[in-house]
């Protein structure tokens, strides 16, 4: 598995590189490649339909939401020493004869290789009164959430919509419904399916999920879809269910999934099924053209999530930085993208879905439930024996634990190793245990002054040997005299010390420490009140 | 009664000395540092002076290839013919210094000297590379100067809120935890450790009634983990944006920088729940003054800083703290913990393999015609830039064939030590100066006997960057020498160009002349003027000024006065998990003990407390390993294996172990560290490997018998 990258740049014109496409993958294999790309053996060009500078469209929901401010989604721009950036146009034609791309202001890029990142749009299902099927546009107020703009339009609709709907359960779709309720627009979330978030939740934690949402304020309607669309005078009025009701509504969000957009790619003769048709190496029908990202339909299949547009990213930009680098490509590939962790980005919901679900589990894997509704919890493992017969971390789904979910994520992406009880897995911390720190009850082994290694036991010793006030422990043991943390605790074992003994030097004004006859004394520790106790078992209160 | 200050570590707590039958003894003196605190390493310091195997006389490996004492003349006369010999054969290169960040200003800067212009040699470095060196160049490249805390230790007392990233204080500078007192009870500590270390304790609620934050980032992760906390300052608008504006420049680079860090992906690559890093980003926020805070700290330790990403982890929190306008405002910064005793005069005055007295930087040639100039030579004579420690190690019995070592253990506090041990066994010439017979003396060829810290007169500059005075108690044993008077004989004998003063308060004005007009300027300290003062004097010092204890109020220290921020990207962990070594390893320290354990391990007191090494593990991972409390536990990476005791603790994270690394031997922890240095600072990744841990009796089943000394050692 090689490219033929250039061998070397000395001497020869840098190879021009292409990039249609600046969202999250295009950008990304731009950064990698220039990174790569020490010697400067390619010149890079990128070309984005969007007017704004790249960013990041994972957090578009949170910005809906007003949980992310703008600027904390705007990603690097490309280094203008390296990277040819051309915004606000679009690639409206390959001619991979001529080796050019046109752009939509008419000019064109020549290239000797192209990347095309031209991502996905969202898939518009044919809905009567939504206008994609027939001639006439969209009714205003019905959206879709891909880009910036479609935020934006959304967000400034939302400040006198009186009632949302939203089509479709999946993460984007309850994501935006979360943000729409925190901006006080009631909402409606209409999805086809049995429960929310069908393809990646088994139903018991769908239901928690939906119980969840409710305690949100967002209205869950499951197993219908939208009928119609009504509009009165091109605004939108309601939605007719497919079981008959007749929601109104003012906003719509349609968010049934998305479209690769293959456009472009099929305009060019090359391969398209779902997306452009590339091998394992990246590269589709014609050597000189990639595909990565959302309009890529690789031999592992459509990556549909970030993390593997993002993987193959990486890959094209080091097959063509790093000679060494096929050889290793096969295993890098990493975990298919259904195994990919999905969480849920919303405030008040903590869900995260990774690998096997529950309900997919093998005979032989163990599948711990955790089912706690009326907690607003639910928690699926799923365990396997990986090929050495060690017990991995296969399928996790996890929501209303955030205590866990974090832990889990690690075990699950790095593989570490299990408790031999995977139970354990369910406690935060691994069940880390409380410690008493009462000096009462605290055992005379217990180290009471770290800085010097005093324990209670050497503060017992000191006090029956005549030190009665925290100063003359100190200046017996040293307790107290590093960063004079402990003093509390030796403090409260002075005061007991002495409480429980009412001959203490502190209660006999005539008597200095030192010279306190140790007979007249009742160890605390030894109970009892004796007047003649002459040895004491300071470490077994129980023997006296 | 002697006042004068610990030998340990960069805290510098004031002691008192006073004559006792058995020499003298310690008594806690009220410094601002240590408020009259001590730890068990300082109250048993005076210890180490009665070693009993205190070296007394020099030592030259005779004919029967056991050291045996010689007077100084033949001790000396020996070493300065074998270097002679040797680079007659291998050029002057052949001969390196590798220093201590432990020495006297005085001595650091001599011992820089003694390599250029006495060895004339460019290899010269030191084991501050192992502490401090991330955060200097992070330091460096930020501010323009590289000053561990840039004000006072007490001003953390004001502060709302501090995060202590990678530094387990509560073990390694107990007085310092008094300075904490108040941000705990407001609830405002937060600590990133991936143990629930004694620090990290100290944010429990039942241990402050208020309760601070412990964020167990899995090793290697603490990048990340700033990246996603700066993330949220954005997000949530929480960025002192006039600040930035006002005194910063990078600010926009660094803001798209961590639009890559959403808070879920952050929990997901740290183990830190999303909770936990936004009430972190608020708690450091609201304490910021420009939110009306009383100030914020941020701090970085070695946990932070021994990675092969280093640099830019330290740069990360230094961007989050200036993002909050932190520095340069009241009770507010970002700060490194020195480590070691004088692990930033050391730094500072040309024991580094770039650097000049000064902190100059060796291929300026403005620096060098300044330095040649104090010293008397040709700026040409001076050798051009060496390289920094891990890399010199790895040239020994190679290019390098003489070795100097001055108050450092390489053979254990080394990254991958049983390869160091390899290629010292190859040079033609090993000479130690020490005071106690450690695991590297005991390899050397000639072991010259030094003074120990009450037995001379001198300065060191703790981690606040405040210059003070070590002063002399009593006189050394037997036959011990300052390392001044070593120099200065050597130096003699290899017919140096320049001349060496012995007198300390000489030296000290010398090394204030070479350092005048430098990044740390000490032009206007003397041992007069220190001793005038009660509480020492920061630097910078230049001529005439009274020191600056708090950097940054107006400028910073790039020409433009402006700090600058350095977008960074995090790095994987050299030695990653892989299926048959899926723990983490971190190494760290335990209150009784020092460093290599050198002088520590000669205290009975010390040994009581903490005797032995050991393995902490978490209870999963030992039932599933079948490892009991005190089972000998083997924890193995390519580069070699440690023995030691299983801890048992839900204080770790199940899927890391922790190993301190104080002792030589079957449990040295540092047999098992990897040897990767950040590109950098040089600085070795001591804080993460992968490792595979088994019951000692079954890993020998288990694993391949670790590598015999016999192999190939590579160039």
């Amino acid at each position: 598995m090689t490219l033929n990258a250039p061998e070397k740049a000395s001497g020869q014109a840098p190879e021009k590189v292409l990039v249609i496409g600046a969202g999250m993958v295009g950008h990304r294999f731009v950064e990698e490649l220039v990174r790569g790309d020490r010697d400067q053996r390619y010149a890079v060009e990128l070309v984005g339909e969007e007017e704004y500078e790249p960013y990041n469209r994972i957090l578009l929901s949170d910005v809906l939401a007003g949980r992310s401010d703008l600027k904390a989604i705007s990603l690097p721009m490309p280094d203008p020493g390296r990277v040819q950036f051309w915004r606000g146009v679009a690639a409206s034609a390959i001619d991979r004869e001529s080796g050019v791309v046109h752009l939509s202001d008419g000019s064109t890029r020549p290239y000797d290789r192209l990347v095309l990142a031209t991502g996905a749009r969202a898939f518009v299902p044919p809905v009567p009164g939504l206008g994609v099927s027939d001639e006439g546009g969209q009714p205003r107020h019905v959206h879709v959430l891909r880009t910036l703009d479609d935020c934006r339009n959304i967000a400034a609709r939302a400040i006198n919509a009186k009632h949302a709907v939203v089509l479709g359960g999946g993460v984007l779709g309850l994501e935006a419904a979360c943000g729409l309720r925190r901006r006080g627009v009631p909402v409606t979330v209409v999805d086809l399916d049995a429960h929310v978030m069908a393809t990646q939740l088994d139903a018991p934690a769908a239901h928690v999920l939906a119980a969840q949402l409710a305690d949100l304020g967002v209205d869950v309607v499951t197993g219908t879809s939208v009928a119609e669309v009504i509009s009165a005078y091109d605004e939108l009025v309601a939605v007719r269910l497919t079981d008959g009701r007749i929601v109104a509504a003012d906003l719509m969000l349609v968010s049934c999934g998305v479209r690769a957009n293959v456009e472009l790619a099929r305009g060019a003769g090359l391969d398209v099924d779902r997306g452009v048709v590339v091998d394992a190496t990246l590269t589709s029908t014609d050597p000189r053209v990639h595909a990565i990202g959302d309009c890529a339909q690789a031999p592992g299949g459509m990556p549909g999530l970030l993390a593997p547009g993002w993987r193959q990213a990486e890959q094209l930009a080091r097959m063509l930085t790093e000679p060494t680098y096929a050889e290793e490509a096969d295993e890098t590939a990493g975990p298919a993208a259904s195994q990919e962790p999905v969480r849920l980005k919303a405030a008040g919901v903590d869900l995260v879905t990774m690998g096997v679900r529950a309900s997919t589990a093998r005979d032989t894997d163990r599948v711990i439930t955790l089912s706690d509704p009326a907690g607003r919890r639910h928690v699926d493992l799923v365990v396997r024996p990986d090929d050495r017969g060690e017990p991995t971390l296969v399928g996790v789904t996890c929501l209303g634990a955030a205590d866990v979910s974090a832990t889990l994520s690690v075990a699950f992406d790095r593989r570490t190793p299990l408790p031999v009880d995977p139970l354990a897995l369910l406690l935060p911390d691994g069940g880390r245990a409380e410690e008493s720190t009462s000096p009462v009850r605290m055992p005379g082994s217990t180290t009471v002054c770290r800085c010097n290694g005093v324990s209670k036991k050497d503060i017992v010793a000191a006090w029956e040997a005549g030190a009665g006030t925290v100063e003359a422990i100190a200046g017996r043991t040293r307790a107290t005299t590093g960063c004079g943390g402990c003093k509390d605790v030796v403090c409260g074992l002075v005061d007991w010390l002495n409480a429980s003994d009412p001959a203490s030097p502190l209660s006999d004004a005539g008597t200095g420490p030192a010279d306190r006859p140790l007979t007249d004394a009742t160890s605390p520790l030894g109970g009892g009140r004796s007047t003649d106790v002459t040895q004491r078992n300071i470490t077994a209160p129980s023997t006296s | 009664m002697t006042r004068t200050h610990c030998p340990y570590c960069a805290l510098q707590c004031g002691m008192t000395l006073t004559p006792s039958e058995e020499g003298v003894s310690v008594t806690p003196r009220d410094f601002p540092t240590n408020r009259g605190g001590l730890c068990q390493k300082g109250w048993t310091s005076a210890d180490v002076l009665r070693a009993p195997d205190r070296i007394t006389r020099p030592l030259v490996r005779g004919e029967s290839g056991d050291l045996e004492p010689v007077s100084w003349d033949e001790a000396l006369a020996y070493v300065a013919a074998r270097v002679r010999a040797i680079q007659a054969a291998h050029g002057h290169d052949a001969v390196a210094v590798f220093g201590g960040g432990g020495l006297t200003n005085e001595k650091a800067y001599q011992l820089g000297k003694f390599a250029r212009v006495a060895l004339r040699t460019r290899h010269i470095d030191y084991n501050g590379r192992f502490c401090m060196s991330s955060a200097a160049a992070a330091g460096n490249r930020a501010f323009g100067v590289d000053r561990g805390l840039p004000f006072p230790l007490a001003d953390v007392a004001g502060a709302d809120a501090v995060l202590l990233v990678g530094s387990n204080v509560a073990d390694t500078m107990p007085p310092l935890v008094q300075h904490l007192g108040p941000v705990r009870a407001k609830g405002g500590l937060v600590v990133v450790d991936p143990r629930h270390s004694a620090t990290a304790a100290l944010t429990d609620a039942e241990s402050t009634g208020a309760g601070g934050l412990h964020l167990r980032a899995l090793p290697g992760t603490d990048q990340v983990l700033l990246l996603g906390l700066l993330h949220l300052v954005v997000a949530d608008g929480l960025a002192d944006e006039e600040y930035l504006a006002a005194r910063t420049t990078g600010w926009d680079d660094v803001r798209r920088s961590v639009a890559l860090w959403w808070p879920d992906r952050v929990a997901r690559v740290t183990g830190v729940p999303e909770a936990l890093l936004r009430r972190a980003a608020h708690l450091l926020a609201d304490a910021s003054p420009a939110r009306g805070g009383a100030g914020a700290v941020v701090l970085t330790g070695r946990g932070a800083e021994q990675h092969t990403d280093g640099t830019d982890t330290v740069t990360a929190a230094i961007n989050l703290a200036l993002a909050l306008g932190l520095p340069g405002r009241r009770s507010s910064g970002y700060g490194c913990l020195t480590g070691q005793g004088n692990g930033q005069g050391g730094r500072e005055h040309g024991q580094k393999s770039d650097q000049l007295p000064g902190y100059r930087m060796i291929d300026d040639p403005e620096a060098r015609a300044h330095v040649a100039g104090v010293w008397g030579v040709d700026p040409d004579l001076l050798p051009g830039k060496g390289v920094p420690a891990v890399e010199l190690l790895g040239k020994l019995g190679g290019e390098v064939r003489g070795l100097f070592v001055h108050g450092a253990n390489v053979l254990v506090s080394a990254p991958d030590a049983l390869a160091v041990r390899r290629r010292i066994s190859e040079l033609d010439l090993l000479v130690v100066c020490d005071f106690v017979p450690g695991e590297t003396a005991q390899l050397a060829d000639v072991v010259l006997p030094v003074t120990q810290w009450a037995e001379e007169e001198g300065t060191m500059t703790n981690l606040e960057g405040r210059v003070l005075r070590r002063r002399k108690a009593l006189d050394p044993p037997g036959e011990a020498r300052s390392e001044l008077d070593i120099l200065a004989d050597l130096a003699r004998l290899l017919d140096s160009p320049a001349a060496f003063e012995t007198d300390p308060a000489t030296v000290f004005d010398e090394l204030a002349r070479a350092s005048a007009g430098g990044r740390a300027d000490y032009s206007g300290l003397s041992h007069a003027r220190l001793d005038a003062v009660e509480e020492g004097l920061f630097w910078p010092c230049p001529a005439g000024s009274d020191g600056t204890p708090r950097m940054f109020t107006e400028r910073f220290a790039h020409p433009d006065g402006r700090a600058r921020m350095v977008a960074t990207t995090p790095g994987a962990p050299a030695d990653d998990l892989q299926p048959d070594r899926p723990v983490y390893l971190i190494t760290g320290r335990v209150l009784a003990h020092y460093q290599s354990g050198a002088q520590t391990r000669r205290v009975a007191a010390l040994n009581r407390a903490s005797a032995e090494p050991f393995v902490e593990l978490h209870p999963q991972l030992a039932r599933r390993l079948a490892v009991d409390d005190g089972d000998d536990v083997a924890v193995t990476s390519p580069r070699g294996t440690a023995v030691a005791r299983a801890r048992i603790t839900t204080g770790i994270r199940p899927d890391t172990v922790f190993m301190p690394f104080h002792w030589p031997g079957a449990g040295m922890a540092n047999a098992v560290t990897n040897d990767a240095t950040d590109p950098i600072s040089g600085m070795p990744e001591f804080k993460v490997c992968a490792v595979s841990v088994a019951r000692a009796d079954l890993a020998t089943a288990l694993h391949e018998a670790p590598r015999p000394d016999t192999e190939e050692i590579p160039a």
